[in-house]
């Protein structure tokens, strides 16, 4: 069981050949395709990292854009419509103005032809008294 | 008693062969042919693999390539976890070697009918069932720790052996020779007890008893190749980093 013999170097030389054989074709290829991948990973990762940053970045700018034009879009319709209010008051003082005006204007002439009206009415009422006092009296009567 | 039940067997699935050995003679050397020819098998198996793997890297992995780089995944963290993120790169290779190895050891060992292939003498195991294989393997861990102090730490690495107090001195010199040898013989005695264990379960009962056994071997091994390349890194990590660092204890 113990028989030590020519075996015993042999076998370690024929290990230490194994593995400088194994080195050139197991493990430096491999560990060389193992590597040549992760950087291939990590550079790929690093550039999908920057890209997200910048897409971040640009969505950031575009959400402040739109926060931007919503703030003015805003104001805008803010200022149209105090405008509108402005200008539609302002029309209706105008036309109220404008009516009353006319109301008054209405009214002079009203009054004036009233006048006028009861000036003639006044002066047919006394040449009417006159002719029914002439023919109630007679005309010698009142021409006296 | 491994006589007697040798005996007793005459299944040609189940023999209990300990110490029976192939061997090769190299010049004036003797080697052990069946552990050779099993390592063989798992080097091919991994090479085959590694090539699979890495025939054709995309970025986007799929089949064979997503299992290895899982694999490598693995082995990577496992070295991260223990040697640290500065210095651990290096050591990828040996460690995940060592795991690599002995976990596709094992699991031949554990998986493929190897008692179907005769040999003229002994029989096709685990590499790692062999001491000699686990030796060698702990040893290259030694050196390797060695290295990784001395070139991290240059002669300061010595300062380690008196570092908290020069009473440890005998022990801090004993570790160094602890370490190898609890390494060896855990990884040896794990798989060849399992290897035994089953052995000798399917001796007795030839159907269906064995197999929590052999699922529970599986699982050893498995659990014994991660141990064996995370004490080698626990190793290297404390002989770079310096004393007081004694958190990695034996499974």
């Amino acid at each position: 069981m113990f028989d030590f013999d020519a075996t015993l170097p042999l076998m370690a030389v024929q290990f230490l050949l194994l593995a400088a054989l194994l080195n050139v074709v197991f493990y430096k290829p491999l560990t060389k395709a193992i590597d040549e991948r992760d950087d291939y990973i990590r550079n790929n990762d690093l550039g999908a990292r920057d890209r997200l940053a910048k897409a971040e970045l640009l969505t950031k700018q575009y959400e402040e854009q739109l926060a931007e034009a919503r703030r003015q879009s805003q104001a805008l319709i803010a200022n149209a419509q105090a405008d509108a209010q402005k200008i539609g008051a302002q029309k209706i003082a105008e036309a109220q103005q404008e009516a009353q005006s006319k109301r008054e204007q209405a009214a002079k002439e009203i009054e004036q032809q009233k006048q006028e009206a009861m000036q003639s009415l006044e002066q047919q009422v006394d040449a009417l008294s006159r002719q029914i006092l002439e023919k109630i009296l007679g005309a010698q009567l009142v021409n006296r | 008693m491994l006589n007697f039940l040798s005996a007793v067997s005459s299944l040609p699935l189940a023999k209990i062969e300990v110490g029976h050995h192939l061997y090769w003679q190299l010049g004036n050397l003797k080697i052990h042919g069946q552990v050779f020819l099993t390592s063989w098998f798992v080097i091919g198996l991994l090479v085959i693999a590694s090539l699979a793997a890495t025939r054709n890297i995309r970025r986007i992995p799929a089949g064979i390539q997503n299992f290895m780089e899982y694999a490598l995944e693995f082995i990577r963290d496992l070295a991260k976890n223990q040697i640290g993120e500065k210095d651990y790169r290096p050591w990828v290779p040996f460690i995940g070697t060592l795991f690599l190895f002995i976990f596709v050891s094992n699991w031949s060992g554990a998986l493929i009918p190897w008692k179907l292939i005769r040999l003229p003498e002994g029989e096709l195991a685990a590499p790692t069932n062999d001491i000699n294989t686990t030796v060698a393997l702990a040893l290259l861990t030694s050196l390797a720790y060695f290295y990784a102090g001395f070139s991290k730490r240059g002669l300061g690495y010595f300062k380690k052996y008196i570092e908290p107090t020069p009473i440890l001195l005998p022990i801090a010199i004993l570790e160094d020779f602890t370490k190898p040898l609890s390494l060896s013989f855990r990884l040896f005695g794990n798989i060849l007890a399992d290897e035994l264990v089953v052995t000798v379960l399917v001796l007795l009962v030839p159907l269906f008893v064995p197999l929590p056994i052999m699922a529970l071997g599986l699982f050893t091994s498995a659990i014994q190749a991660l141990v064996f390349a995370t004490l080698a890194a626990a190793y290297i990590h404390e002989a770079m980093a310096g004393h007081g660092d004694e958190g990695h204890e034996e499974h």
